[in-house]
């Protein structure tokens, strides 16, 4: 078995736990995840450092990058080779969809510096707590991507397809295609379709990133990613690298020709920094001179970053940083930003908040959505409750068990079912009851706290005819209510729902003052 | 037992139907108020039979038998749907979901009977999967189902978004059509088995408001004239059996309920052929409340989609 057969295996194994993690980051009736489904966001040392740095904290859900850094110290950039899911996407499109393109080297060498400027762009922010690594991380990337985008998206078509089989042909449909739809539902497919916000303009983010590999191989890997280059930068004292018995080397330049990061020049020189120790170099020589180990022999080339390149990057990196923060919406908060139960105070928050999507592919209800702005643009992405799509259901505790850097603090039920994430309101102007027009009271019977937090109280009113008659209204005790928003979900009314959640009174609020919000 | 009457009326009703009264062992009673002569000489119509003092299944099941035995209602070959209440992420001492046990009884009596498919299903208010999981229902179904060997006849499972059905309802008073589940649709008998509990609109829900379970769509709006489409409803969808479960009863606070402290054991089961009925006389036995405080039961009555008084009801102690 060749180390390429091995390395190929490596990756596949390792997406297929990617996407075995993925689907189960879900209810399957059991209060409790068993497993960790968030390890590939915790096992990275980008994230990890950005989260801990931005926020200012030893977060201890993030050791486990420690072990990737070990290993990246000790074998070089392997993980970009052999275990990246967003390589292994990369290299599987370039397999197929784009097998056999040509390319023409139109693609800069020198565009591989980005990636380190964008890292240290990233490094200058979060030392002045804003937190974007977000925005450039493959494993956030990929996360966010799959659960607002891409899994809606298949989920939509699977299960559009069997409906129309279903319909168009129901007896034959029953028999061939139903039991592989329930099988298909059973262990795939979503219980329910979710729908999300920004899943476009996600979905063509990612798309963009996979087409980029029409202009270059690893395009993402070797450009942008500041991931690798983080992981680049750590390899620089690695014992496992490309060695070329340069006597043996005839200079076919095969070895070149393949590298897919384009790592190697002159056939002889390596740069450390860029091989992912794919190692497809070593088994395409047809001298048999390369070797990967630990032995003497630096052969290096450098990537060509300018001093100035870095201090501009960190520079820009710092100031961009008080731009954020004289957004409005500092000032005034919108009154949409209702966060899930366990969040830490807003700065914490968003340092901390990876925008990786985990939280809002396990919400139960579907209720937890990408902001756009109402965090201001430094927490585009992150979650936010939006009732009218989905509640956040009273005995579940699901997005604090999945969120990797603590962002959303894990919190036993007891406590959980006591965070108030917001108040609702009755909009009487709107409210059947309120304005005469008929009985409801749906949101009432769904309140889900121990005493009701929604108050029927009998009152005269008069019906639109003006006849008096008694009308059951809704009232809301702000001190019972927690702001899970299932009254506003289940409002019968079509548009908006004449009871709302805003994120007044939540228990995050360091101001208010006693006498309230 | 609540004694409705004027002594005088009684008295005159003891020296004429002594006979009447005096036959069966547990006793059956004449239940309404006012009831005159004429009419109290008319033997009862419909029966509700109310059991006590033995588990939840043996309740059901001694109820049931106290109508002639479940062979009375279904058929061999019949394809059953068994109706509970597993709206609500609630355990069973919650008493927010009909209690497994009677659900698994009433699952048994129809494989008995002979039934072809019982078809366990719920549109529920919560999050589907874990009120299923929760109220303990989908486990113990599934649980009897392979220790009888008969997962393929009895089945529990989730409503899907693409069998509810655009139904007309002839002769609606407000409910002229609605989405209806294909199954509930299909169905050669319907066994509807609801939770007792309070409820903040309509102030009691028993069986005619269970049958909710099988309406699609924002059916919150029928809340806007809750008791003439409920009546509509069961116009479209008239059920065999009710076995009402007041096992458990959630007294405050329904029909979510939550607080331990909000239910009340009262170990009972109630059963009828005729879902007004059955309401009925567990609005009062349960609560003690009567047709006139639980508006949708007094419009049952007189939509004629059952009994249309409760003279015509006879309680059967089982």
């Amino acid at each position: 078995m060749s180390v390429r057969t091995l390395r190929r295996i490596s990756q596949w194994a390792i997406f297929l736990v990617f996407v075995f993690l993925f689907l189960n980051t879900e209810y399957k009736d059991n209060d409790v995840l068993p497993y960790a489904v968030n390890i590939f966001l915790r096992l990275d040392p980008l994230v990890a450092g950005a989260a801990a740095v931005t926020g200012r904290a030893l977060i201890s859900l993030v050791w486990p990058a420690l072990i990737v850094v070990g290993l990246t110290a000790l074998l070089g950039r392997f993980f970009c080779g052999w275990a990246c899911p967003m390589g292994a996407i990369l290299d599987a499109v370039d397999a197929t969809v784009f097998a056999g393109l040509r390319r023409r080297g139109v693609v800069p060498g020198t565009w591989r510096r980005w990636k380190y400027l964008i890292l240290v762009f990233l490094a200058g922010s979060a030392l002045f707590t804003l937190q974007w690594v977000f925005f450039f991380d493959p494993i956030s990337i990929l996360i966010r991507t799959f659960a607002v985008s891409v899994f809606p998206a298949m989920n939509r078509i699977v299960h559009d397809a069997f409906g129309l089989l279903y319909q168009a042909h129901p007896g034959a449909a029953a028999r061939v295609s139903e039991p592989v739809y329930d099988f298909l539902k059973a262990h795939f497919l979503a219980f329910e379709q979710p729908v999300f916000r920004t899943a476009a303009p996600v979905g063509i983010l990612f798309l963009a990133i996979l087409a980029a590999e029409y202009f270059q191989k690893r395009f993402w890997c070797r450009n942008l990613c500041p991931l690798g280059a983080l992981l680049g930068l750590l390899s620089r004292f690695g014992l496992f690298r490309r060695r070329v018995m340069e006597d043996g080397c005839t200079r076919c330049d095969l070895c070149e020709k393949s590298c897919r990061m384009g790592a190697i020049h002159d056939d002889i020189e390596t740069l450390h920094g860029e091989c992912v120790g794919c190692m497809d170099c070593q088994v395409i020589c047809p001298e048999e001179v390369i070797r990967f180990s630990g032995k003497e022999g630096r052969q290096e080339a450098a990537v060509d970053l300018t001093r100035r390149g870095i201090l501009t990057s960190a520079a820009l990196g710092a100031f961009t940083v008080p731009f954020f923060r004289v957004e409005a919406r500092r000032k005034a908060p919108d009154p949409g930003l209702i966060r899930p139960p366990g969040a830490l105070p807003e700065d914490g928050f968003l340092a901390r908040c990876t925008r990786c999507g985990e939280c809002m592919r396990v919400c139960i209800a579907n209720g937890l959505q990408p902001t756009w702005f109402e965090a201001g643009p430094e927490g585009m992405w992150s979650p936010i409750l939006v009732p009218r799509i989905g509640y956040c259901e009273f005995n579940c505790t699901l997005c604090g068990q999945v969120c990797p850097t603590g962002a959303i603090r894990r919190l036993p039920l007891a406590d959980k079912k006591k965070v108030k994430i917001g108040l609702a309101e009755v909009d009487r102007s709107r409210c059947l009851p309120w304005r005469g027009q008929s009985d409801c009271i749906v949101c009432e019977e769904h309140c889900p706290t121990a005493s009701k937090a929604i108050i029927l109280k009998k009152e005269m009113g008069m019906t639109i005819a003006g006849e008096p008659r008694v009308f059951k209204r809704p009232y809301i005790d702000e001190g019972l209510c927690i702001g899970c928003g299932i009254c506003e979900t289940k409002c019968p009314l079509t548009d908006r729902g004449a009871v709302y959640v805003t994120s007044r009174g939540e228990s995050r609020a360091v101001s208010g003052g006693p006498l309230g919000s | 037992m609540q004694c409705m009457w004027s002594r005088r009326k009684f008295l005159r009703l003891a020296g004429g139907a002594a006979g009447m009264l005096a036959g069966g062992g547990a006793g059956i009673r004449i239940f309404g108020s006012e009831v005159p002569e004429a009419e109290a000489a008319i033997a009862a119509r419909v029966n509700v039979a109310v059991a006590s003092g033995a588990s939840p299944s043996e309740n059901a099941r001694k109820a049931v038998a106290a109508l002639g035995g479940i062979k009375a209602f279904i058929g061999r070959g019949d394809v059953v749907v068994l109706k509970p209440n597993i709206g609500w992420d609630r355990t069973p001492e919650q008493a927010a979901n009909t209690n497994p046990e009677v659900v698994v009884a009433l699952a048994e009596m129809c494989l008995s009977a002979g039934a072809k498919q019982v078809r366990v299903f719920d549109r529920t208010c919560n999050e589907a999967r874990r009120c299923y999981v929760n109220s303990g229902i989908q486990s113990a179904v599934e649980a009897f189902g392979k220790k009888r060997g008969a997962s393929d006849i009895l089945r529990v499972y989730h409503v899907e978004d693409r069998k509810f059905r655009r139904t007309t309802i002839p002769g609606a008073f407000a409910l002229k059509e609605w989405d209806l589940y294909q199954d509930a649709l299909e169905a050669d008998k319907i066994v509807n088995v609801p939770i007792a509990k309070h409820h903040g609109l309509a102030t009691a829900t028993l069986g005619l408001k269970n049958m909710m379970g099988v309406m699609g769509g924002n059916r919150g709006q029928i809340h806007y004239n809750l008791s003439d489409c409920l009546a509509d409803l069961h116009r479209r969808l008239p059920t065999s059996l009710t076995v009402i479960d007041a096992t458990r009863v959630l007294l405050r606070n329904g029909p979510s309920g939550g607080n331990l402290a909000d239910v009340q054991a009262q170990g009972k089961i109630f059963a009828s052929a005729d879902v007004v009925a059955a309401d009925v006389v567990a609005a009062e036995r349960v609560f003690q409340w009567k047709v006139k405080d639980v508006a949708h039961i007094q419009k049952a009555l007189e939509a004629k989609i059952g009994v249309t008084s409760p003279a015509q009801i006879r309680v059967v102690e089982a």
